[in-house]
């Protein structure tokens, strides 16, 4: 017997969390998944909708500084939480230095999987500064990319860690 | 000189798009969103084949916010579509013939609505006998799923007497190669947004190659003028022919028109792999011999290839083929057999390398079966059957001479890694007993453009916009390859202009000119003759007017960054927005001209070829049977590098399809359902796979006088590695494997304790 009460009870749910640095407040279900909520609620489409099974990564966000398939995530999952996009990377006058390397190196080519490339690799180096190519290939197994084979890729992340995270 | 961004200097340059793309603020089609939105979803057949005995659409019309809920009946014009002949229905009318076959369309408030609504539509099946097997549908008995049977085009081509010429050889090798049902795996999904205009006509936003196909095929669908359609189809996340042909354009289409607001439909990962299509599996026969000494006297093949249910470019994919697995070679005499067949399974379609990379996997083994017999190197085998510059192209027809196939074969022998080979390292071997280490090596004469007997148009605009940009139009589209950040390189190299004078325009049938397809590997070697053919009569123009403008004479004046300079001193005069004010009339240049074609009757045959060879080292291991690439070599000779960057990019990205091809992927389908659902069971390479060295050189040199410039690096990438695996795991483990991908229970080995 289907409980009726469960969707009116969630009908007036409201969702409270940081994204990219501004606390948000809206009305959704707390099943919704976070992919349709950056997309269609906030209309942050930089983060991308492929696979919706947690396979791709081209939905990758940080909840918390960690890397997350938002199409995984549900509304309630990021009560209270901090959650950075694609956009949130850069600030007002530079990009972050992760999306610089990628620029330079060509670390893309359609550009449909980079934000969630961009995000996984910012969060492996914010983890680990100075990671192996075996923890590289761990961080970004999950983050497809159908264009680039991963050379430009790769390039775009030895450089980054070259940097040590700075911009010059 | 190897390519990478060191050796390119200056000429790496930042793409125009990156930003947009790595700070995710590049709205694609399918992020696209209008005020007073609705959601449209298809109905889609669940069975393979079955008639169709009724359609009842009533209960789902009846739910609130429901708009729309179309059929076969509502289709105003031609119920079909399909780039070279239109045999795939809009909609289904009495029958269905594959579990990709659209049956119904809604558009509703929400894609949930949406998604209920087709659960409402009644229909009525009737399961009929499902062929899933193009050998078995080419028996008398089979079903029949078109009119005229389920032969869809088949092509013979022989020359010389075989018979006497095998009867001659001293070795034949015979062998059946299997390739499968590869998936393009686009990272964005078909979908789009479809606006009907106050003004009565419709804007489609969806990706596509060609804007203008699609444009005439949606008119034809809709019974509407051409000029009634805009087509906005760039950026693209991806395609690699897959969205070449159309795909929910139809339904986004009709669903706006009927309902008057606008629709957006974007397919889910599982709709993308029922609906869309595939490379298709080819079951190639081959038959080759030589005598004592290696020359190849006779080579026969027969090719059948699984079309799936309908036409879309099956026929010409078979034709590239038939051309391609004869390809650099001279033979005595030879003779193809081809057959691209109708079934009920998946559709298949155009995919980047076009039928040329299961040719040239069969081909290529072909040689090194051969090599193993007459106990030759493989690579010697090649070379001592290689055409010569003057040659003519594997149909017997006039090509343009380059010395390409002799360059990129020397090259190969040359490389750091094919040197390897000869004397490997000590920590080149690997130190566990169950590792195995292989080197193999394959070649690709890879043909462009459409070829002979299809219509293949090019050209582009340049002009003086009134708001002094340097406006370039092409009707090309840009689905990642980085056509724009070529397009931007060439008029700053060869023009002078600067990035910031430079407005891109492309993907949007209501400006640009019709330039042809961005298909076939053409796009920027027709940029690049459109630039030539331009670049005489634009620069008269604005130094003409410049002159008149500056009152001085044109001969001393150039064009540069910036504007109108002085030719002796480089002082800028004049600004682009100034000379545009200027002006008396507007400054305007269009060409229009057509891919260069050889002259012959025979449909299919190319006249501009890439040339390649690939070698690769590869470890097998033994307990699981698992290939690992660890070091690639990619020789291309393809004229002039237009884009460092994205030249490199082509020939690495082309190269992890090509090794998915060889390894994992394969769309599963079992009596004609898919049972690959989603990229947990289908299996593209990961950045883990594709970690290993990489090395491309490029082989720029060309023949004095040679005016066709660039050639096409868009496919080769895709086509050689896989029979280079092949190779370098039958020198690893003496197993041959002629069917991709390489399963790895052939490569495992039992192991006892010592």
């Amino acid at each position: 017997m289907i409980d009726k009460t469960l969707a009116q009870r969630s009908a007036g749910a409201v969702l409270e969390c940081e994204v990219n640095g501004r606390k948000i407040a809206i009305e959704t279900p707390p099943a919704r998944r976070l992919l349709s909520i950056l997309r269609d609620d906030l209309g942050l489409t930089g983060t991308k909708r492929s696979c919706e099974i947690g396979r791709c990564g081209a939905c990758m966000v940080l909840i918390d500084g960690k890397p997350r398939n938002s199409c995984l995530t549900m509304a309630y999952q990021c009560s209270g939480r901090s959650i950075t996009t694609i956009e949130g990377l850069a600030d007002e006058e530079r990009l972050h230095p992760v999306q610089e390397c990628f620029l330079e190196e060509g670390g893309y080519q359609c550009g449909y999987c980079t934000p969630g490339m961009i995000v996984s690799v910012k969060a492996l180096l914010d983890d680990t500064p100075d990671p192996t190519m075996e923890q590289i290939e761990e961080a970004l197994t999950g983050n497809l990319c159908r264009c680039t084979g991963y050379g430009g890729i790769l390039r775009s992340v030895a450089r980054a860690i070259e940097r040590g995270g700075e911009a010059t | 000189m190897l390519l990478n961004r060191s050796t390119s200097r200056d000429r790496w340059r930042v793409r125009p798009d990156g930003p947009g793309k790595v700070t995710g603020k590049l709205a694609y089609l399918t992020d696209m969103t209008a005020p007073n939105m609705l959601h449209g979803m298809v109905l889609r057949s669940p069975h393979p084949h079955a008639r169709i005995v009724s359609i009842q659409t009533e209960k789902a019309m009846a739910m609130a916010g429901v708009h729309a809920v179309l059929t076969y009946a509502d289709v105003p014009g031609l119920n079909r579509f399909g780039i070279a002949h239109p045999d795939h229905p809009v909609f289904c009318e009495d029958r269905v013939r594959f579990v990709g076959d659209a049956v119904a369309a809604v558009a509703a408030d929400t894609p949930e609505l949406a998604a209920e609504a087709l659960k409402r539509i009644e229909v009525v099946y009737e399961p009929l006998p499902v062929v899933d097997d193009p050998e078995l549908a080419l028996r008398d008995d089979a079903p029949r799923l078109h009119e005229q049977g389920n032969v869809l085009h088949s092509n013979d081509y022989a020359f010389g007497d075989l018979e006497a010429a095998f009867a001659a050889c001293a070795h034949i090798v015979e062998e059946t190669y299997v390739t499968p049902r590869q998936m393009h795996v686009y990272m964005e999904t078909e979908g789009g947004l479809f606006v009907p205009e106050e003004n009565g006509r419709l804007t489609v936003y969806s990706p596509t190659q060609h804007g203008f196909m699609d444009r005439m095929q949606l008119a034809r669908i809709l019974n509407r003028p051409e000029a009634d359609i805009r087509v906005v189809s760039s950026p693209i996340g991806g395609s690699f022919g897959g969205k070449d042909e159309l795909n929910v354009q139809p339904y986004g289409a009709l669903l706006a028109l009927a309902c008057g607001r606008p629709v957006k439909l974007h397919n889910s990962r599982f709709e993308s792999v029922r609906a869309g299509l595939k490379r298709h599996p080819m079951r190639i026969a081959m038959r080759t011999g030589a005598d004592a000494s290696g020359k190849l006297l006779a080579h026969q093949a027969r090719i059948v290839s699984d079309a799936g249910p309908y036409s879309t470019l099956s026929a010409e994919v078979l034709n590239f083929a038939v051309e391609h697995v004869l390809g650099p070679y001279r033979y005595g005499a030879a003779e193809v057999k081809s057959v691209s067949v109708f079934t009920n399974n998946g559709m298949s379609g155009e995919f980047r390398g076009f039928g040329g990379n299961q040719a040239i996997f069969a081909l290529e083994g072909q040689l090194d079966r051969l090599a193993g017999k007459l106990g030759m190197d493989p690579w010697e085998l090649r070379r001592l059957n290689l055409r010569k510059p003057e040659d003519p192209g594997p149909f017997g027809q006039p090509i343009v001479p380059t010395d390409g196939a002799r360059q990129v074969w020397e090259a190969l022998l040359e490389s750091r890694l094919w040197r390897e080979r000869s004397s490997p390292s000590a920590e080149a071997r690997p130190r566990e007993p169950w590792r195995k280490i292989g080197y193999g090596a394959a070649f690709v004469m890879h043909g462009s453009g459409l070829g002979v007997g299809i219509p293949d148009p090019a050209g582009g605009r340049l002009a003086l916009a009134a708001d002094g940009k340097i406006e370039a139009a092409f009707g090309y589209e840009e689905f990642g390859q980085g056509l724009i950040a070529s397009l931007e390189q060439m008029l700053v190299e060869s023009y002078g202009f600067g990035p910031g004078d430079l407005r891109i325009v492309i993907g949007d049938t209501d400006v640009v000119p019709d330039s042809g397809s961005s298909t076939a590997s053409r796009a920027t070697s027709m940029m690049w003759k459109s630039l030539r053919r331009l670049h005489g009569p634009f620069t008269e123009r604005l130094l003409g007017a410049a002159a008149e403008a500056l009152g001085r004479e044109a001969r001393t004046l150039r064009i540069g960054e910036g504007g109108i300079r002085s030719l002796e001193s480089g002082e800028l005069l004049l600004s682009y927005g100034d000379l545009a004010r200027a002006a008396s009339e507007p400054i305007v240049c269009e060409t229009s001209f057509s891919f260069p074609a050889s002259p012959v009757e025979r449909v299919g045959s190319h006249y501009l070829y890439t040339y390649c060879s690939v070698a690769v080292k590869a470890e097998v291991d033994t307990r699981t049977g698992r290939v690992r690439v660890l070091d690639q070599f990619h020789a291309v000779a393809a004229g002039p590098v237009v884009n460092p960057q994205g030249f490199l990019g082509q020939i690495e990205g082309g190269s992890g399809m090509a090794l998915g091809f060889a390894l994992t992927e394969d769309a599963v389908m079992e009596k004609g359902v898919y049972l690959t659902r989603n990229l947990d069971t289908y299996l593209i390479p990961t950045i883990a796979e594709l970690s290993g060295t990489f090395e491309v050189l490029p082989i720029e040199e060309l023949p004095e006088g040679d005016e066709h410039g660039p050639r096409g690096i868009g496919e080769v990438g895709s086509v050689g590695l896989a029979p280079a695996i092949a190779q370098a795991v039958y020198d690893a483990t003496g197993k041959r494997a002629s069917k991709l991908p390489i399963d790895p229970e052939l490569l495992q080995e039992r192991f006892r304790a010592e």
